[in-house]
């Protein structure tokens, strides 16, 4: 055998072959970022532990985490808060872990997106187990998970081939992404997902930013608005209303029994989303019970001219311009009310 | 930490610039090399180093008595002291849960109202492997088969070697200890052979089991509906796959590992899905399981020594302790019976029907005893009875169940398993160095550079190693 030829044979080809394959993703637009994955919202989870009460952390679903900016709220308030907010989920795991596994009594802003808030509190379903394995590798993860996740970062962050998404997105360009999009004749007789892209880009302490792309490229943010299309048609479980606002109502008292800062925050949607929002969930018998049935603090989009008639590219959340206003108007708000001290409680 | 992560690829760097740096004299490296491996293993969850530590100095000192030792009191003693604190181990972290279950169906079965709440012990990552190794050690001492090890390091190392500490293969003191008594270094050839086989073996994890198969079979077997025939066996035959890349991959990377350091480990899969027959499948899959429960279980309860009927309890016995081996639950043993049963059936055939294999019939008994092994895949990945009891009704067209994949994933799997048949036929007498060595290194470069394309692509989520929970 003569290996050493071999192995400088594969090595030439292969470094030819992975220097292409960056550079062809690149042609297609393609650009490096980072995966909005377990173990970058590990990260943010772990420094909860290191806060203080004059600290904010922000959770919820998708909406906080793209409309909150986190530079504009730092800008106003002189506070940089946690972002903890994790797409397609219900805020509520996350809330209950902070409550019951942290002695964090500073201010928590819960975003309230009512389809998700108020969907479920089955551990299998969806809304909940995504989160709810978040919290999980949070709690179980081991050097070798935090050693792998500081080594990805720098690839993720430069080369287009190591972007690939935790979720399944149609844009994944890994092996499985790419053979997901060799289509055959469908065969179960089952309503298929549309198509789906990310359409927000993140960086590494979690401030989500709309793309460019969704804003000014309408047929872009069609796909998205169909997806969203087919997930209010789909039939699904109805929503537990009864059952996640007790929940919810639980652990709130629980964390404000502690000196906890509880703020609900309503973000807006439009279109197709805000229609069956006000549809289904009716803001006096939803939003504004939850807010009565916990004593919490409550900013809802509605109540502020500024806010009340923005639009979303894509039906539910906003451009990075809307964002940045969105977080300027909520977070003078907060000051203007006093609401992020305990001292108005 | 997994051979499929970023953190193993600076830890191996790491160590081989250290291993072939001249800092460190022979004892030295060998230092090294435990330090290394405590690190390996300390980062999934540092305190239980403490247990093999525990092991390791257990072992060590019985094994330096039963050397000096000639009273056979004391020596049966110290064995049974190392049997004691390793299957100990076994027990309650791996089985502790288990048999608290099975204590309270019992107790519920004979009209007892007894509740326990379950202890929620965590399993050691690979209690399993390193414990039956020092156990070997021990055992073979009292034997006297074996010469105690020169020094605490050399034990510590065979141990705690980091290539093979958590999936095997479960290395005799005989084959690796003495390894450790001349310094090592790889030639260039091994090096690079070591290289290679780490390529094939991540590329059998990360590319054929995580990416190709794992995604069908988690499917297949994490679902409530009853399956359509189609979609039960395309299920069952990705986790054939799925198994065999994940635990054949990582013993193939084990043993490049081990050999870009200048050690040798042995062979633990030769082309297993090509076996005519089960003996002959025991005889290529995870081979140093096999050959361990056949020393330490099947002859000492009798082996072939005492006729038929004690032959056959004793291969059904060992069958089934491999079966629980393997996991805590009753469906491991469920598939460790049906590979006694087989073995069993197999003997009883052997005894009344001559024919002479050639390619077209050993092809035909190879198929017939792959489809043998997928029956006994589905109560391996089965959680539950009432799953593998549904997966086999529909696997056998008893049920007109629903259809849960797409024909592209059926085709990808078909294709794949096809493919990975064909391979272990072809492979069957031979070897991957031997069809090396007769490739071209043009040939042999190409298909390295395209194995490891695919696995940077393919990139995976360091999916952790099946055989790690065992």
């Amino acid at each position: 055998m003569q290996l050493k030829t071999s192995f400088l044979i594969a090595l030439t080809i292969s470094v030819i072959g992975l220097i292409s394959w960056e550079l062809y993703w690149r042609s297609q637009g393609y650009e490096p970022t980072l995966d909005d994955n377990k173990h970058l919202w590990a990260v943010e989870r772990a420094k909860v532990d290191k806060l203080s009460s004059d600290d904010v952390i922000l959770t919820g679903s998708s909406r906080v985490l793209f409309d909150i900016q986190l530079d504009e709220f730092e800008k106003v308030t002189g506070i940089r808060p946690i972002q903890l907010a994790s797409a397609g989920s219900s805020p509520l795991p996350i809330f209950h872990d902070i409550v019951e596994h942290t002695n964090f009594a500073g201010t928590i802003i819960v975003g309230v997106t009512p389809p998700l808030f108020f969907s479920t509190t089955f551990p299998q379903a969806g809304p909940w187990q995504r989160p709810q394995k978040r919290v999980d590798h949070f709690h179980k993860r081991t050097y070798a998970h935090r050693l792998n996740h500081w080594l990805s970062v720098p690839l993720q962050q430069n080369l287009v081939m190591m972007s690939g998404h935790e979720e399944d997105a149609d844009e994944n360009i890994d092996l499985k992404g790419l053979l997901k999009r060799l289509k055959l004749p469908e065969r179960t007789g089952k309503p298929q997902y549309p198509a789906f892209f990310e359409f927000g880009t993140i960086d590494i302490d979690r401030n989500m930013r709309m793309t460019e792309k969704t804003v000014s490229d309408t047929a872009f943010a069609n796909i998205i608005k169909n997806a969203w299309k087919f997930i209010i048609t789909s039939k699904g479980p109805a929503p537990d209303i009864e059952g996640t606002t007790k929940f919810f109502v639980t652990d709130a008292q629980k964390f404000m029994a502690r000196g906890g800062n509880l703020i609900l925050l309503r973000p807006p949607s439009s279109g197709m989303f805000k229609g069956g929002e006000s549809q289904f969930f009716p803001r006096e018998q939803l939003y504004d019970q939850l807010v009565k049935a916990t004593g919490a603090k409550s900013y809802h989009y509605e109540d502020y001219d500024q806010l009340r008639d923005m639009i979303c590219p894509e039906w539910s959340h906003l451009s990075g311009e809307d964002a940045d206003t969105f977080t300027r108007v909520i977070a003078e708000a907060l000051i203007k009310d006093n609401a992020l001290t305990k001292s108005n409680l | 930490m997994l051979f499929n992560s970023l953190s193993f690829i600076v830890f191996l760097a790491i160590v081989l610039i250290l291993y072939y740096s001249n800092i460190f004299n022979w004892t030295n490296r060998k230092r090294m090399l435990l330090v290394a491996s405590y690190l390996f293993y300390a980062m999934w969850n540092p305190p239980l180093i403490i247990l093999l530590w525990i092991s390791t100095i257990v072992d060590y000192t019985a094994g330096k008595k039963l050397a000096t030792v000639d009273n056979q009191k004391q020596r049966k003693f110290w064995l049974l002291l190392s049997l004691f604190v390793n299957l100990g181990f076994l027990a309650f972290f791996k089985y502790g849960d288990f048999l608290l279950e099975n204590f309270v169906a019992i107790m519920n079965g004979l009209g007892i109202d007894f509740q326990a709440r379950p202890m929620d012990i965590i399993l050691p990552m690979g209690i399993s492997f390193y414990t039956f190794q020092t156990m070997s050690y021990t055992i073979d001492m009292y034997k006297r088969k074996i010469e105690p090890a020169r020094s605490f390091l050399d034990f510590a190392l065979y141990v705690t070697f980091f290539p093979q500490l958590v999936a095997g293969p479960i290395v005799r003191a005989k084959e690796l200890i003495t390894q450790f008594y001349e310094e090592k270094k790889a030639t260039t050839e091994q090096f690079l052979w070591g290289l290679f086989l780490l390529t094939v073996g991540l590329f059998q994890k990360i590319v054929l089991a995580d990416t190709l198969l794992a995604g069908t079979s988690d499917d297949v077997f994490g679902t409530n509906t009853v399956l359509h025939s189609l979609d039960a066996w395309t299920g069952t035959l990705a986790f054939s796959g799925q198994i065999f890349f994940d635990f054949a991959g990582y013993s193939t990377c084990a043993i490049g590992i081990a050999l870009m350091l200048g050690i040798i480990l042995p062979d633990n899969f030769r082309y297993p899905y090509a076996a005519i027959g089960f003996s002959d499948l025991w005889k290529r899959w995870h081979i140093s399981l096999s050959t361990w429960l056949r020393d330490y279980l099947y002859i000492p309860l009798g082996g072939n020594r005492h006729g038929i009927t004690r032959m056959y309890a004793a291969l059904v016995i060992t069958m089934l302790l491999g079966g629980l081996w393997h996991g805590a639950a009753w469906t491991f043993v469920i598939w460790g019976a049906l590979h006694g049963l087989y073995l069993v059936i197999e003997r009883l055939l052997r005894n009344r029907i001559h024919f002479k294999i050639n390619t077209w019939n050993g092809i035909l008994l190879a198929l017939l005893t792959y489809t043998c092994v997928n029956i006994t895949w589905v109560f391996f990945r089965a959680r539950e009875f009432a799953k593998a009891k549904s997966m086999l009704a529909s696997m056998f067209g008893l049920n007109d169940g629903e259809k849960l994949l797409q024909s592209f994933d059926i085709i990808k799997v078909f294709t794949v398993i096809t493919l990975l048949f064909i391979c272990h036929w072809a492979m069957r007498n031979t070897s991957m160095k031997a069809v090396s060595k007769n490739t071209s290194p043009l040939t042999l470069g190409i298909i390295w550079a395209f194995l490891f394309v695919l696995i940077c692509i393919a990139q995976g989520s360091s999916e952790q190693f099946i055989y790690f929970q065992f």
